[in-house]
């Protein structure tokens, strides 16, 4: 896809990434219906700069989230311009978005990575379990969560990339 | 060093990565790392995603993954189709008022009728014909572009030096003398936007195209002969 100009590459690009744009909208507005206002303001953005998506730059994927990534800090900012909002003062940064967008990310490649790892992952990071007494509640050897937390991490390193992780 | 070894170390290497290894596996590993550039590399490319865990929130991850709604797409695309209307429409009007800005409404003085006539674009043949009513009084400029359309013909009337607020009746009339109605709209002062107007008449069939305002009927012939024709030649953009 050269451009997003015709109303047949925005349909394409939907179908691609409209699931994961919401997922990150949900997550940084904390609203379904803004999450909602932001993917379709996405789009609509995306086909009247279609011109200006270069694939030797960058994914389209990439440049959506950028575009979402500025949406989204639009649709703060006039939420945060509401007086009973703005008695807070906080003017919503970057920072927080970029972190928001990390976060999004790895809760995503979690939930794409095979059950057993997340599980096991879960367990033991998240939850700070010992390993003998997962191994014990799933009847598996303790080695068995140990290489499960191995071949975990690597999954959703994986599964990171897909999103455009890099180190 | 055994292979067993080293794959057992390597399978510990998540672990490590974690923090979640006992202090004493820690230190042996540690030393297994010292001597072993792939388990390295290996835990190299581990830590990055395991720095990142801290971020996410578990609850959310045992979550199903929040969809959009199945209507959002078709709600996109329909407001995209309308864009893209709009847009075509200004950029019509764009080209056409960029074609007619220099002319000076005064000039029209002559007692005859002038139709000007010309393509739009270098050189491309366009069906659309712009139309100025020569017969108005000084300093009165009435315009109007003309665009054929299945269901008629699409007109854009561009009136200035008459009173604000006076309303204005546009009609076209067939060559047998039938006028049909195009609508009407009022004009006002320091609102440079054309009226867009249409009316069921084929501009094919159009002879005439007339204004009634403040009493009076301007009148301007419509004629399809010239209008495909190259013309003057002006580049528009």
């Amino acid at each position: 896809m050269a451009a997003l100009t015709r109303e047949r590459d925005v349909r394409e690009a939907y179908s691609a990434h409209s699931g994961e744009l919401y997922g990150f909208a949900v997550r940084s507005l904390g609203d379904a219906g803004l999450a909602e206002e932001a993917v379709q303001e996405t789009f609509l953005r995306a086909w009247k700069a279609g011109q200006r998506f270069d694939p030797e730059i960058g994914s389209l994927r990439t440049w959506l989230f950028a575009i979402l990534r500025n949406v989204v800090i639009d649709l703060g900012r006039a939420r945060a311009s509401r007086p009973r909002v703005a008695e807070g003062g906080v003017e919503p940064s970057v920072e927080p978005l970029e972190q928001a967008l990390l976060a999004w990310q790895v809760e995503e490649a979690m939930r794409r990575i095979g059950e057993d790892h997340r599980r096991v992952l879960l367990e033991t990071h998240f939850r700070a379990r010992p390993y003998s007494e997962v191994a014990a509640e799933l009847g598996v050897p303790e080695g068995t969560i140990k290489s499960r937390v191995y071949y975990g991490l690597k999954a959703l390193r994986v599964a990171m990339e897909e999103m455009g992780y890099e180190d | 060093m055994k292979t067993d070894d080293h794959r057992d170390w390597r399978l510990s290497l998540g672990a490590y990565a974690l923090g979640d290894l006992p202090a004493d596996e820690r230190a042996a590993l540690a030393a297994h790392l010292e001597g072993c550039a792939e388990c390295r590399g290996e835990l190299r490319s581990l830590e990055g995603v395991a720095a990142l865990l801290p971020l996410a929130d578990p609850a959310r991850i045992e979550e199903p993954a929040a969809r959009p709604p199945a209507d959002l797409g078709a709600r996109i695309e329909a407001q995209i189709a309308a864009e893209s209307a709009k847009e075509g429409r200004q950029r019509r009007r764009r080209r056409f008022r960029f074609g007619l800005g220099g002319a000076v409404a005064t000039a029209a003085v002559a007692a005859v009728l002038a139709l000007i006539v010309l393509p739009i674009g270098g050189g491309e043949i366009s069906p659309a014909q712009k139309v100025r009513f020569a017969s108005v009084p000084n300093g009165v400029s009435i315009k109007a572009t003309l665009e054929p359309h299945a269901f008629g013909t699409e007109i854009h009337m561009y009136v200035s030096g008459i009173s604000s607020g006076t309303l204005c009746r546009v009609f076209l009339r067939d060559a047998n003398g039938k006028t049909f109605s195009a609508g009407s709209f009022r004009y006002r002062w320091g609102d440079d936007s054309e009226a867009e107007l249409s009316s069921a008449l084929d501009l094919s069939r159009a002879a005439t195209i007339g204004v009634h305002a403040g009493g009076r009927t301007f009148t301007a012939p419509v004629d399809q002969a010239t209008a495909l024709v190259g013309g003057a030649g002006i580049d528009p953009t």
